[in-house]
């Protein structure tokens, strides 16, 4: 009976993170430019792990196996919004008309509008 | 052969375009253009006629041989190319199915592969090299010298990429120049990302602890020189995007990727030389295969998995470092 339980706990677990990263994947073919997939793949990504992860564990029961997965979740999670991070960067700093994708501040206005509310 | 006029000149069909496109006053235009042309002085078209007549034979064959290659030759040079292809394809179909129907059926244990040599490195590869990681026995110490081979592949790649690819020292030297090339490298890169330096504090020593305990276990579990040094080569570029070049140079320059690679593949090759001549010719040998399991065991394997990981680990920085500003 607890075994049927855990298992149906780790099936449902691994069905959610399955659903969330096919979301990811489908946001990563849906959108055109590259900080709207950004948006969808980096946001999905963390939840999903962590959901596909602890659906393992759970599968896996008492063991050691589960400490490397909690090991797995935290490099990921450290990692992977980093390089999300990094690559918004990127195309915020190489892309010469990003205004035609998005408003942008003037870094300017913003410096003068923080002084003057200082 | 067609009279070559200029185009200037008003033919119906310019005058049908020129109305399409801009409407009514364009006659007038083009009329105005007609008139104001000279038209060509009698000598000038006598010399030109002149001209024409000499190369008409030539031109003749000229025409004749380039309509050949244009209408029938390309057409038979690709007929017969699709043939040789056909033909060609077939043949290597042919051959490699051949050599598939000969070959022994999959997972059988009277194949050639599973004789007496793979039997022996099961059987007492632990207790002839002391390592309980039969790969690392068989790679480190029963086929050394295949694997002295290997990182000596690496290395030469290694120093290849700096042959093509190394700035040329002179201009690193000038002041200038460095500033050119520390721009040129920064350009299109977020600099010194706060957020990325925070994770980088946490991960790079990370990174590199699983990579010495992946060198430093090779003969104990799964894993070894090539895969620890990778790891350890990935924590340094980690480091070298997340600090930059000035962090990173001082601790790690040209001159220490000199040093490590050229000591560790001696090392490598006067110690198995040794271990291979004192195994040759019976003699007594100070390196000892230990008790298997332990950490300082297996004799020669994990300070040749140490050479090998350093040799790794500075060949993929390097390869990083090169194809990136073109200098170690």
């Amino acid at each position: 009976m607890m075994d049927q339980l855990r298992f149906i706990l780790a099936a449902v677990l691994t069905c959610a993170g399955l659903f969330v990263l096919v979301t990811a994947v489908l946001g990563l073919f849906r959108f055109r430019y590259s900080l709207n997939r950004i948006h969808a793949s980096s946001l999905a990504d963390t939840l999903g792990i962590l959901l596909m992860l602890a659906g393992l564990m759970l599968a896996f029961g008492a063991d050691t196996a589960v400490l490397k997965l909690l090991a797995v979740i935290a490099f990921l999670w450290l990692t992977s919004p980093v390089s999300s991070h990094l690559i918004g960067r990127l195309e915020v700093t190489v892309n010469d008309d990003l205004d035609r994708y998005m408003k942008v501040d003037d870094p300017e206005a913003v410096r003068r509008e923080k002084e003057g509310d200082a | 052969m067609a009279r070559i006029r200029s185009d200037y000149g008003p033919s119906p069909r310019r005058n049908f375009l020129l109305w399409l496109r801009s409407g009514d006053e364009c006659f007038d235009r083009a009329l105005i253009d007609s008139v104001s042309a000279p038209a060509p002085s009698e000598a000038e078209r006598g010399r030109s006629a002149e001209v024409r007549r000499v190369p008409r034979k030539e031109e003749k064959v000229y025409r004749k041989a380039e309509a050949w290659n244009r209408e029938k030759g390309t057409k038979l040079t690709r007929r017969l190319y699709l043939a040789l292809c056909v033909v060609t394809a077939l043949a290597v179909i042919l051959l490699l199915l051949r050599t598939a129907a000969l070959l022994p059926p999959f997972g059988e244990a009277s194949n050639p592969a599973n004789n007496e040599v793979s039997r022996r490195y099961i059987e007492q590869g632990m207790e002839e090299t002391g390592a309980v990681n039969i790969v690392a026995g068989m790679i480190l110490d029963y086929r050394a010298f295949d694997t002295l081979g290997e990182s000596n592949v690496l290395f030469v790649a290694a120093c290849t990429v700096i042959i093509l690819l190394r700035v040329a020292a002179g201009d690193r030297d000038d002041a200038a120049r460095r500033l050119e090339l520390e721009t040129d490298d920064r350009m299109y890169e977020p600099k010194d990302d706060l957020i990325l330096q925070r994770i980088a504090a946490v991960l790079v020593p990370l990174v590199w602890m699983l990579g010495l305990y992946i060198i430093l276990n090779g003969h104990l579990s799964p894993g070894g020189g090539f895969s620890g040094g990778t790891v350890l080569g990935a924590g340094l570029i980690l480091y070298l995007n997340a600090f930059g070049f000035a962090k990173t140079e001082r601790f790690f320059t040209y001159r220490t990727f000199r040093v490590i690679s050229v000591t560790a593949l001696t090392f490598y090759a006067v110690s198995k030389s040794y271990s291979f001549f004192t195994g040759a010719n019976h003699l007594s040998s100070v390196i000892t295969p230990g008790t298997p399991g332990m950490l300082f065991s297996a004799g020669l394997i994990p300070y040749l998995n140490i050479a090998v990981g350093l040799v790794v680990a500075c060949t993929v920085y390097a390869f990083y470092t090169l194809f990136r500003k073109g200098d170690v």
